[in-house]
């Protein structure tokens, strides 16, 4: 029983302990870091956001580009890192909400002076899924009845004119 | 009733001509509506359709309403021109909102109208939210308007839709693209779109193996190849993802980007002229020296006093930061490989500066470019020289000066007065919209920044634009975006036709009384 204890202990102390370094370890937004460039230029900072697009890969390593609702920014990782994210945003999916750590540089000389991150340290917080598409029903008639309606229109004015412009035709040579 | 019918008939004659315009965009929205089927994107798929739907209704109604100037053979007139390319872009601005409106990107008709208005006059502003998960047949149809609106969308719907091109020379001019290269605008128009479409076809395939070469994969390196060469070669500024050029992070992708926004902000008549063998013409165009020459010096300010502060120390950076962005502005692009808030940030007041003379000055008459342009300022200069000359030998017998433009040019007062006259109206045009800027309390270098970049048609943003911005200013925006663009003539003439029938109107209404 008393080791039960010290195990629970251990397991709360433990747990108590990497949330702190969690907290301390406070995520910046993307925009916070582009208007106060010059402060983290060279900082480790963490960023959250989500994987958007696709990577970019360059051999070993890779672009991905994460956006937190803020700003957008390009992470330059391992290509390993890179292959664990499963889900990049568009108009299809939602990407993987990822955790990045790295340093920011406002004009990397690696990279032609990109705004970038070079990251140590990427955790997946949140996976991504498929979105599913929800197509009202109301959507649906609007658009058959305007369609129909539309394709009518053009069907009679043109073969009105057509008609028309044969008659034309016909009594200019009747005349 | 007698004085009222030759304005009758004028009203004829432009409804007819809009509906066919119309008609045009509706034919256009084809494009998206097959890309987002064949994508599976259902939602955008109805959204294009209510649109298309709309749209060739609104055009059949026009043309059935001015379809006595079919049956009367009438003749569209200069001031109909000017009319029906004021008055299209009015419309079609509301009409091609609707599907951002429907796909809910769009947060409310204003920016609709915002965003399609920047398209349309290749200016690049985005108002569009979340782009990075926008559909991309909505992205097709964002490049799109910009690269349609590039070659001129009223000339392109009138030279193809209609057998009877009477009056299409007239619509041209309305739209800014005074050029006739061969004598048949029917010939001319379709030149202008031989050029671009080849130049599409190349660009997109160079693009396109780029993209893969930097890991994008097949399918969507081929629609960011072709977004991408829409954008360039229109000096749009779109791109299908918020970092814009950055999302990249390719040296090669810039590098291509940059040749086509070059070459497109270059006069179509230099473009025909180069394609029929003329090469001399590039050297001896005075746009063309006008653009090196302001460029080079824009270039090589903005890289000395931004090394000097340290910002960019390296020639590649230099190039890729500093050189990509001053080109981008002076082309009118608006491709941006900095953030917004960088200009502010790092570039200071004198980087600033340089950039918007560059947004002012923009690319070259007759192209897809905006600003007031090379040539302009090439008369006004030459002018200038022309006018001191005299001023130091007034004994001397008048010496003629001349320029060259596709063929050589007397440099005689009126001209100079004209290029003058479109300057201050721009300069104006650009004081009022910082005026306004400073007024809703934005500091004054943002303001004029964001201004000369509207005013240019450029699309370069130092974080002005943004959906919480007042609605007055979108508003403010889209006008001059639209007043740039058409370089004032035509909106003129269609503010003094609409005076004008008012008057008529109150005139008519009060002998009847
Ligand atoms: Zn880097």
């Amino acid at each position: 029983m008393r080791t039960l204890i010290k195990a629970f202990l251990t397991a709360c102390i433990v747990s108590f302990f990497f949330t702190v370094t969690a907290n301390a370890a406070d995520t910046v937004k993307i925009n916070d870091l582009i208007n106060k460039m010059t402060y983290y230029n060279g900082r480790l900072v963490t960023v959250e956001g989500e994987a958007v697009g696709e990577t970019l890969e360059r051999g070993e390593y890779a672009w991905v580009n994460i956006n937190d609702g803020s700003n957008a920014i390009g992470i330059w990782l391992t290509s390993g890192d890179a292959e664990r994210i499963s889900y990049f945003g568009d108009y299809k999916h939602i990407g993987d909400t990822v955790r990045i750590t790295g340093v920011f540089s406002e004009n990397c000389s690696e990279h032609g002076g990109d705004v970038d991150i070079h990251c140590d340290r990427m955790d997946i917080v949140c996976k991504g899924y498929v979105k599913n598409e929800v197509i009202p029903r109301t959507k649906i008639i609007a658009a058959l009845i305007l369609f129909g309606s539309a394709s009518t229109v053009t069907v009679v004015y043109f073969t009105h004119r057509r008609f028309q412009s044969k008659l034309d035709a016909r009594n200019y040579i009747s005349k | 009733m007698k004085s009222l019918r030759p304005h009758y008939l004028s009203v004829s004659i432009i409804s007819y001509n809009m509906g066919f315009v119309v008609l045009g965009a509706a034919l256009l929205m084809i494009i998206p509506l097959a890309t987002s089927l064949a994508l599976h994107e259902w939602n955008p798929v109805l959204d294009f359709t209510l649109s298309l739907s709309v749209t060739s209704i609104i055009g059949i109604i026009l043309i059935v309403f001015g379809r006595q100037a079919r049956l009367k053979k009438l003749r569209a007139e200069w001031k109909h021109g000017f009319v029906v390319a004021s008055l299209s872009w009015i419309v079609l601005m509301l009409l091609c909102s609707i599907p951002y409106v429907l796909s809910g990107n769009a947060k409310s008709i204003l920016d609709g109208c915002f965003d399609v208005m920047s398209g349309f006059t290749t200016t690049g502003l985005v108002m569009t939210q979340d782009l990075d998960h926008l559909a991309t047949g909505l992205n097709m149809w964002r490049h799109l308007l910009t690269f349609v609106g590039g070659q001129g969308i009223v000339v392109l719907a009138l030279s193809f839709l209609m057998k009877n091109t009477g009056g299409a020379y007239k619509m041209y001019v309305g739209e800014a693209k005074d050029i006739g290269l061969v004598p048949s605008v029917r010939g001319t128009a379709r030149i202008i779109w031989k050029i671009s479409l080849i130049y599409l076809a190349v660009g997109t395939a160079a693009l396109w193996i780029c993209g893969m070469y930097i890991g994008l994969s097949p399918l969507p390196a081929f629609f960011h190849g072709l977004f991408m060469f829409e954008s360039a070669w229109s000096t749009g500024g779109f791109a299908p993802y918020t970092q814009n050029i950055m999302y990249y992070h390719s040296f090669a992708y810039e590098i291509l980007t940059i040749i086509f926004f070059v070459i497109g902000s270059l006069n179509f008549g230099l473009h025909y002229a180069v394609w029929q063998r003329k090469k001399k013409e590039m050297i001896k165009n005075i746009e063309v020296q006008s653009f090196f020459i302001t460029s080079f010096l824009a270039c090589a300010f903005a890289v000395y006093r931004l090394s000097q502060l340290g910002i960019y120390r390296d020639a590649v950076s230099s190039f890729r930061r500093v050189v990509y962005n001053i080109i981008s502005a002076h082309t009118t692009t608006g491709l941006g490989s900095v953030y917004a808030r960088q200009f502010a940030i790092e570039w200071g007041g004198f980087g600033i500066l340089i950039l918007i003379v560059a947004m002012l000055i923009g690319g070259s008459a007759c192209s897809t470019a905006g600003g007031f342009k090379g040539l302009r300022v090439g008369i006004v200069f030459k002018g200038i020289i022309a006018e001191i000359k005299r001023i130091l030998n007034p004994e001397r017998s008048v010496r003629v000066s001349k320029f060259h433009h596709i063929k050589e040019y007397v440099l005689d007062d009126s001209i100079v007065k004209s290029s003058a006259l479109i300057i201050i109206c721009y300069m104006f045009l650009f004081a009022v919209c910082t005026a306004l800027g400073v007024y809703y309390g934005y500091p004054f270098a943002d303001s004029a920044f964001e201004a000369a970049s509207v005013t240019g048609n450029v699309g370069l943003s130092i974080g002005v634009t943004s959906i919480s911005m007042p609605s007055l200013m979108k508003v403010q925006y889209i006008l001059t975006m639209y007043l740039g663009r058409l370089e004032f003539i035509s909106v003129f003439a269609l503010l003094g036709y609409i005076v004008e029938g008012v008057k008529k109107l109150c005139a008519h209404l009060s002998k009847r009384s």
